[in-house]
């Protein structure tokens, strides 16, 4: 070795141990590997074009290999957000109050508790049940209560346009309708306890439902004649799918009121009544004749 | 490779004339009374050459009769065995001219050589301590033949800078300077002092090239 290299190794160790380390060497370039399309083969049969064409359901959707799809699992995860966004939204503090209905609640605390004990969302909180004692009309013929449910969301989007139908369409039958309210954290016996304390004839609650894929906006409507606590699924009738793309509120209004009616004039309801002359009345929500193709709204869009 | 790594010159071509004709001889600088023989080198690093022709005069009776740098160096060459550098070395024998010349390419392959100034060796220093002169680079920087010179190189702005640091750090003083540009584009200082004030020169001067490549820019400047 000379001076000079064994002075500039020296120097090379002193300016190599103050600085940083050397940068790594570097990484090698991995080929990508090779580009292959899997494209949703055009082998749907026209069975399953047209019976998709009648249903929102998942029927018809086609596969790629053994698996879905990637158009029809991005939309499965889509309607299910939207359903799991549904069932946590809680209705607000105060948009009872704001939308002039008697703000009522359950027992419930809170809304995680809400969904794991459904026997507290069915019955009043002492401070519900003081407030329908001194501000509910009492002896109405027809209780219509919005309630939250299992979807805020819907509540809060198409409850009140149902609630104002169906409170025009009770008095066009003259029907005397009650005090309009609304239950937070309510499950659908609620109508039990809330009908019992006002001594309406027959007790209505709208309520979100629990969401489908891509139906977080559903309402359901549930009647009871003669309400009080310890009424069963048996002693109700129904009405579910209460949005856009199902029964629209106007018209799940006037079939409602009828149901109503009929209660009253029967005096009775679920199982026991009988709905064989209203057939014509009630449409396709009575009989089994032909339902009109639905449209699936596409919360995702694939270009093919 | 890293940082301050040597950077082995390549030798290009070794040729020799045992009897040149006199009038290359007297084109190339030589004295054809005493002079006969001529030994040529390529080599691709011009500097390390200059010292290693240098040490061809301390080692065997030859003259240094002929050394020039190519323009722009050796990136530019004008053919694959021109290099950066011509350098003709004459004696009285063509046994003298071997010993001379082996001398050279010893000196070459194991002292005089640039290294690199950061990872990527896109700077370059040559930070050269020249223990003993002979007789060419002695009479070219105006010294005695025996004393000893730090030989350094740079490009422009890093030989600037660290030239100021190589005078700042020992008891050196300037024999000869070569502001930029010279034929290959460096910039280049010849200081002389002891051995051991040289060789601080030197360090101090490598140093600074260093820092300079890492930091191009004073901190006030950094995002201009």
């Amino acid at each position: 070795m000379s001076a000079t290299r064994d002075l500039v190794a020296a120097l090379k160790a002193r300016l190599e141990a103050e600085g940083p380390l050397a940068p790594p060497p570097p990484v090698p370039v991995v080929a990508a590997p090779p580009h292959r399309v899997f494209p949703t083969p055009r082998t749907r049969s026209r069975y399953a074009a047209q019976a998709a064409a009648h249903t929102t359901a998942l029927v018809g959707i086609g596969h790629v290999g053994t698996r879905y799809a990637t158009d029809v699992v991005l939309q499965f995860q889509a309607e299910l957000a939207v359903a799991h966004q549904a069932v946590a939204t809680v209705l607000p503090d105060g948009w009872a109050e704001q939308n002039g209905l008697l703000p009522l609640r359950s027992r419930v605390a809170h809304h995680r508790q809400f969904l794991l004990r459904p026997d507290l969302g069915r019955r009043l909180d002492e401070a519900s049940v003081g407030l329908l004692r001194d501000r509910a009309d009492k002896d109405v013929d027809v209780q219509p209560i919005l309630a939250d449910g299992l979807s805020a969301v819907a509540c809060m989007g198409s409850g009140l346009d149902l609630l104002r139908h169906f409170t025009e369409a009770c008095r066009a039958r003259g029907l005397g309708v009650g005090t309009p309210m609304c239950a937070r954290f309510a499950r659908v016996w609620l109508e039990d306890e809330i009908g019992q304390e006002v001594r309406a004839k027959v007790a209505v609650i709208l309520l979100g439902e629990r969401p489908g894929l891509g139906t977080g906006d559903g309402l359901s409507a549930y009647l009871v004649f003669g309400p009080k606590v310890g009424k069963t699924d048996g002693d109700r009738n129904m009405m579910s799918n209460l949005h856009a793309r199902g029964t629209p509120p106007a018209q799940a209004a006037g079939r409602l009121a009828l149901l109503a009616g009929a209660m009253i004039e029967q005096r009775t309801s679920g199982v026991g009544l009988d709905l064989s002359g209203l057939a014509r009345e009630l449409g396709e929500a009575a009989g089994r004749g032909y339902r009109a193709p639905q449209e699936r709204t596409r919360l995702v869009e694939v270009s093919r | 490779m890293s940082l301050l790594d040597p950077i082995p010159p390549k030798v290009l071509s070794v040729k020799r004339l045992a009897a040149a004709d006199p009038a290359l001889l007297r084109a190339y600088g030589a004295d054809p009374a005493r002079h006969a023989s001529l030994g040529l080198v390529t080599c691709d690093q011009d500097d390390p050459t200059y010292v290693a022709l240098d040490e061809a005069t301390k080692h065997a009776g030859v003259d240094v009769v002929f050394a020039r740098s190519f323009y722009a160096g050796s990136a530019h060459a004008s053919g694959r065995l021109s290099g950066e550098i011509l350098g003709v070395i004459a004696a009285a024998d063509p046994d003298e001219l071997d010993h001379g010349l082996s001398a050279l390419l010893r000196c070459l392959e194991r002292d005089a050589c640039f290294y690199r100034a950061d990872d990527a060796g896109t700077v370059t220093v040559f930070p050269h301590v020249v223990a003993s002169l002979g007789h060419y680079l002695s009479a070219q920087a105006g010294l005695a033949p025996g004393e000893s010179m730090a030989y350094l190189v740079a490009p422009p702005i890093e030989a600037t800078m660290a030239l100021d640091a190589a005078l700042k750090a020992a008891d050196v003083r300037a024999a000869k300077v070569f502001p930029p540009p010279t034929e290959t584009n460096f910039a280049a200082a010849w200081l002389t002092g002891t051995l051991s004030a040289c060789q601080a020169a030197a360090e101090a001067y490598a140093e600074a090239v260093v820092r300079v490549a890492r930091e191009p820019r004073d901190a006030p400047f950094r995002d201009r």
